[in-house]
């Protein structure tokens, strides 16, 4: 069953067209990868989605009802939560501070999300987020925005700058909350780290859907591989 | 003790001890301490909007000005009690703040500051103008006195000392819920970051609104108290340049996001004039200098210094690493 409906959405920025006539399923309780290359419109979609930006056109669904375009706080309202490609977290605050607020925001769901959603931010907890590593603050990032008790997260690229240790860390965490339920819509560029994570990958291109399906029928998908993976990419990854 | 029962039990101390100490001050310095008290409960209010909030309006001199001439008239003109009057005259103020916040969070940063400047400014001239309610540039004379406290044989100047002090201790308090409630955390999540408050799903205008009429409220409060001490208020008294500036300063001075540094500022800049007699036709100079001195050298201010102070004492007394100084890959797995 399809936790969100995207319908002929598009969205243009004077002359430019960052999404065109894009409609995806999102079934329930999967991570959905989302790839293409630099200026495909991931990010606009994710910015569509979560209320930040409006859409030009088209329609949203969530749930099984029709809310059209929403705005961010409504969306959270909702059960849709993201966190951003340019980290954001209340730097000026400490750990505990951020959240505090974010539980409280979510109505005091999660509060216990720093524990259970194996970010390990506990060390940190009476640090300030501008002193944090950036490690740290991505992991942050990801807490807040699990603490407002989503149904569906949406990841803008939350391996970006990571070492190694840290992203199969990040990974762990996004694979968990896939398993105690949560829908995940993950952006990402780090194709490998996408492949092992997402059950299902759509693939973008200027502005439009390319492709949809199964990690495997991705890899192998003639159009994509042109397009984004390339053929040792794609070789690679199988 | 529990830090929510300290946040209660600490303040109602001082309360206690200072009004204790009220019989043993002589009449000056108890007027002195009266003034500071009101000061202190205008920069506590404000705080709220500017230190935990982060918007800066200088409308908050006229909203002091409303609650006093709403004051004025309510108790010497409608006979009201004193203590009915109070509540009501922050009442009116914060129904004006609403009206202001109304039109002033239509911009935001410097454009709010600028637009609250203007609204400030015409208030300032609103009090000139209407002259049959406010007395003009004459002011309004004969504003009835604070009525003595049951219970307290004090004369007038000890009795307002510790209405002041007890206005104080309300507004601390009330500061001190609003700051831990979900719309105090709403309002840092807006200072910090409004774009991450609204993907949390926080109520921006919600928590900007109550966070103004929360100030607005307690500024009709201080005015009220402040006609009603005095006996008399003019226009001059809430001007954007005095009253509108010098709640910014105490605010700034004392230490914004903090409850307790306001009231410092407070203190110190009520009293250093007074101390400083020579210097009090300056004193708006001297404010210019002091904002100007914290905000290049302890932008934290007193506030920051002392906690700054309290944390190197007990970084030398525990003789252990800093968490500051924990490695940079801890806690990564």
């Amino acid at each position: 069953m399809s936790l969100m409906s995207i319908r002929n959405l598009s969205r243009s920025f004077g002359g430019v067209h960052a999404l065109r006539d894009v409609s995806l399923e999102v079934p329930e309780g999967i991570v959905l990868g989302l790839i293409g290359p630099n200026g495909a419109g991931k990010t606009t979609l994710i910015n569509v989605i979560s209320g930040l930006i409006p859409p030009s056109a088209g329609n949203l669904s969530f749930n099984g009802r029709d809310h059209g375009p929403w705005p961010m706080a409504r969306a959270v309202g909702y059960g849709i939560a993201r966190t951003f490609q340019q980290t954001r977290v209340f730097m000026g605050l400490t750990v505990r501070e951020n959240l505090r607020i974010a539980a409280e925001a979510g109505h005091g769901l999660r509060r216990d999300v720093a524990v259970d959603s194996g970010l390990d931010l506990e060390p940190f907890y009476d640090r300030v987020a501008g002193e944090l590593p950036y490690g740290v603050l991505r992991r942050l990032g990801m807490a807040l925005a699990l603490a407002v008790g989503p149904r569906m997260l949406l990841l803008d690229e939350p391996a970006v700058g990571l070492t190694a240790d840290e992203i199969a860390g990040m990974g762990r965490a996004i694979r968990r909350a896939n398993e105690s339920g949560l829908t995940i819509i993950l952006v990402e560029h780090n194709v490998r780290f996408l492949m092992e994570i997402a059950q299902h990958v759509a693939v973008m291109d200027r502005g439009q859907l390319l492709f949809q399906g199964t990690p495997a029928e991705c890899q192998g998908n003639q159009a994509v591989i042109d397009v984004y993976l390339g053929k040792g990419q794609a070789d690679a990854e199988r | 003790m529990h830090s929510r029962t300290r946040c209660y039990l600490i303040p109602t101390a001082l309360l206690a001890a200072a009004c204790a100490a009220t019989p043993f001050l002589n009449d000056y310095v108890r007027y002195v301490a009266t003034l500071a008290a009101i000061w202190a409960v205008l920069a506590v209010s404000f705080d709220v909007l500017l230190g935990y909030t982060g918007y800066l309006s200088l409308a908050h001199g006229a909203l002091f000005g409303v609650g006093a001439y709403a004051g004025a008239l309510l108790t010497s003109r409608a006979g009201w009690n004193f203590w009915l009057a109070l509540p009501v005259c922050g009442l009116v103020a914060m129904g004006v703040g609403i009206i202001v916040a109304l039109l002033a969070f239509r911009t935001k940063g410097l454009y709010f500051a600028v637009l609250t400047l203007g609204i400030g400014l015409i208030g300032h001239q609103m009090f000139f103008v209407a002259e049959d309610w406010t007395g003009g540039v004459v002011g309004f004379v004969g504003i009835p006195s604070p009525p003595t406290l049951p219970f307290l044989t004090l004369d007038p100047a000890g009795n307002n000392l510790i209405i002041s002090l007890l206005l104080l201790w309300v507004t601390y308090l009330a500061a001190g819920v609003f700051v831990r409630s979900p719309l105090g955390a709403a309002s840092l999540a807006i200072r910090e970051d409004v774009v991450l408050a609204q993907a949390l799903g926080i109520r921006i205008a919600a928590a900007r609104m109550t966070a103004f009429a929360f100030s607005a409220f307690f500024a009709g409060t201080a005015g009220a108290l402040f006609a009603a001490i005095s006996n008399f208020v003019a226009p001059e008294s809430f001007a954007v340049m005095t009253t509108g500036f010098q709640m910014v300063v105490l605010v700034v001075v004392g230490g914004m996001g903090t409850l307790w540094g306001p009231i410092l500022g407070a203190i110190l800049l009520t009293t250093l004039p007074e101390t400083l007699r020579v210097a009090s036709n300056y004193s708006l100079l001297a404010y210019g200098v002091l904002l100007l001195g914290f905000m290049l050298f302890a932008p934290a201010g007193i506030a920051g210094l002392l906690k700054k102070a309290w944390r190197a004492r007990q970084t030398r007394q525990a003789g252990v690493t800093t968490p500051a100084a924990r490695p940079a890959t801890e806690g990564v797995r």
